[in-house]
């Protein structure tokens, strides 16, 4: 036998380890199909910033402005080609949208901001509007206009400024093709007066209020977490239509270099400072094309504007891009492991697979056992039996034959289960007859000392 | 991702299969071993009525007709329960004989 003796003890051991390999396999398995699990929860970097969803009149984007009762609008509407119900702030350029009308009689109706679903409906229910302006949110027949570029929505949301909206929605009402985009804005460079004002306020708090801006301070987690270095803000108030815009953007980034500098004219959120070429447009971009809709229908308090943009700037740090460094974050075990599973799983199954053939190789514990260390064995036993046997063949005679007949018939037996490698307690069992008609015959032949027995017990001492 | 959905598909089936194969086969083997203990046993208890038979003089047609039987079981191989049962017969076979001698 090539096989070292397994003690009894290695046995147990390998056996252990068998199945404490199958044990960690099927673990592995178990924690492989758990991290299948698919969420749909999509973060950038596990950003901190609060997600933005938002129930009507939760965040106070509803206005106190009513709307009259339908009837009472579509008299107006009849009467007037330019209807402003009270609290509207949706402004245009006259000229520009009287070009694009045409010969068409367009009839527009101006709602203010911040109505709620039930008054919307309302609106939208005057028939012979051509136009309905709620908010800014420009719409007619089955058409609605939205911004598309920066300065759509910098001219919707800085100064309610609806021409670019109003000539598009009537181009598109006329089939005519679109015209071309003409922005209102003008811009102007702020005063000393003013600038030294402003810088003042952001110099004591980092804040600047304008009169009649909405913002009441700035909402800390999300300014922690947009810009940990800290930020100067400047909130204004929506700018009034057709006069020239104080741009204190770039001055202001002039005066505190290396600043984020946060500039809000109404709703309109401006970015200067480090790294403004390649953030702002993003920011920008990403920010009012998602919420333009909802912020152009409603009447949003700029702290929530804010609050919102700050949160989607901190998404676009935590994106990795920009080169900024990402916060640190600790690392998950089960995403490091994660690959190595399979082969892990695999060594564990091979592993396995190999004890479980060497245990089946090996015969079974209290099979055969050749060489009984107790009696001298079997292999001793069947000679000295057959020994017997023999030397009784001589002086057998009618009487005993039979039983030493049948004697060496269990012999042969006996020889045959040893050499088919049967169970050894069979082999004795057998030898333990043999044993018992060879002492018949010997009892018959009268000679005491053919007794198996005494026989073997002479034989091997 | 494909060869690792492999990995795991065929682990999977070969630990399913080295647990059946390590409990069934130690069975089988079992089974097999118990069946030609069995058998042995019989043939020894058969052999050894056929030396009492033909040891005796007279005719003994109980035991010749439980030995025939057992015979019979032996030519019809079987499992161990037949095995023992042709054992049975051959030593009561045996055990008649005997008493005549």
């Amino acid at each position: 036998m090539a096989d070292a003796p397994v003690t009894p003890r290695r046995h147990h051991g390998r056996e252990l380890l068998r199945w404490a390999l199958l044990g960690i396999a099927v673990v592995v398995l178990v924690v492989f199909l758990l991290a299948q699990r698919q969420s749909v929860d999509v973060s950038y970097g596990r950003s901190p910033a609060a997600t933005a969803k938002i129930d009507e009149g939760s965040a106070g984007e509803l206005s106190d402005a009513g709307v009259p009762s339908v009837a009472e609008m579509t008299a107006l509407v009849a009467a007037e080609p330019v209807v402003r119900l009270p609290g509207s702030t949706a402004r245009w350029n006259e000229q520009r949208v009287r070009e694009a009308a045409g010969d068409q009689p367009v009839r527009i109706l101006v709602a203010p901001p911040g109505l709620d679903e039930d008054e919307r409906k309302r609106v939208r229910d005057v028939k012979n509007a051509t136009v309905r302006v709620i908010g800014t949110e420009v719409s007619g027949g089955i058409y609605q206009a939205v911004p598309d570029t920066l300065p759509g929505w910098r001219a919707q949301f800085a100064t309610a400024d609806v021409t670019g909206l109003l000539v598009g929605l009537i181009a598109a009402l006329r089939d005519a093709p679109d015209p071309p985009e003409h922005d209102e804005l003008r811009w102007r460079d702020p005063t000393e007066r003013e600038l030294t004002a402003v810088a003042a306020d952001l110099r004591a708090t980092g804040l600047h209020l304008g009169a009649g801006a909405t913002l009441t301070g700035v909402p800390g987690d999300a300014a922690r977490n947009a810009f940990g270095d800290g930020a100067r803000y400047v909130a204004l108030p929506a700018q009034p239509f057709g006069e020239p815009v104080p741009r204190y953007g770039p001055a202001l980034a002039e005066l505190f270099p290396g600043t984020p500098i946060v500039v809000m004219y109404g709703l309109w959120i401006e970015y200067h400072g480090p790294a403004a070429d390649d953030f702002a447009e993003l920011a920008g971009a990403s920010f009012y094309g998602q919420f333009g809709d909802r912020l152009s229908r409603y009447d949003y308090p700029q702290g929530n504007v804010l609050t919102a943009y700050l949160n989607r700037v901190t998404d676009l740090r935590y994106s990795g891009l920009f080169d900024r460094p990402l916060p640190y974050r600790p690392i998950d075990p089960l995403r490091v492991a994660l690959p190595a599973l399979p082969w892990l799983f695999a060594g564990c199954v091979a592993t396995f697979l190999i004890l479980s053939v060497r245990s089946l190789r090996r015969p079974d514990g209290l099979g055969i056992r050749r060489g009984d260390p107790g009696r001298g064995g079997t292999p001793a036993r069947l000679a000295g039996l057959t020994a017997l046997a023999v030397e009784m063949s001589l002086l057998t005679d009618a009487r005993s034959d039979p039983a030493l007949t049948r004697g060496i018939v269990k012999l042969q037996a006996a020889r045959a289960a040893l050499d088919e490698e049967l169970p050894d307690h069979h082999a004795r069992t057998l030898f333990n007859e043999a044993a018992e008609e060879l002492d018949d015959a010997a009892r018959t032949l009268g000679i005491a000392s053919y007794r198996p027995d005494l026989y073997l017990r002479g034989r091997l001492s | 991702m494909s060869h690792t959905l492999l990995v795991w598909l065929v682990g999977g089936v070969l630990l399913v299969g080295a647990g059946f194969a390590t409990t069934l086969l130690p069975r089988w083997r079992a089974r097999g071993r118990e069946q030609r203990t069995a058998w042995s046993t019989a043939r020894a208890a058969i052999d050894s009525a056929a030396v009492s038979r033909d040891a005796v003089t007279t005719r003994v047609p109980e035991a010749e007709r439980l030995l025939a039987h057992a015979e019979a079981i032996a030519a019809g191989r079987g499992g161990a329960s037949a095995a023992r049962a042709a054992a049975e017969h051959a030593r009561e076979a045996d055990r008649l004989w005997r008493t005549h001698q």
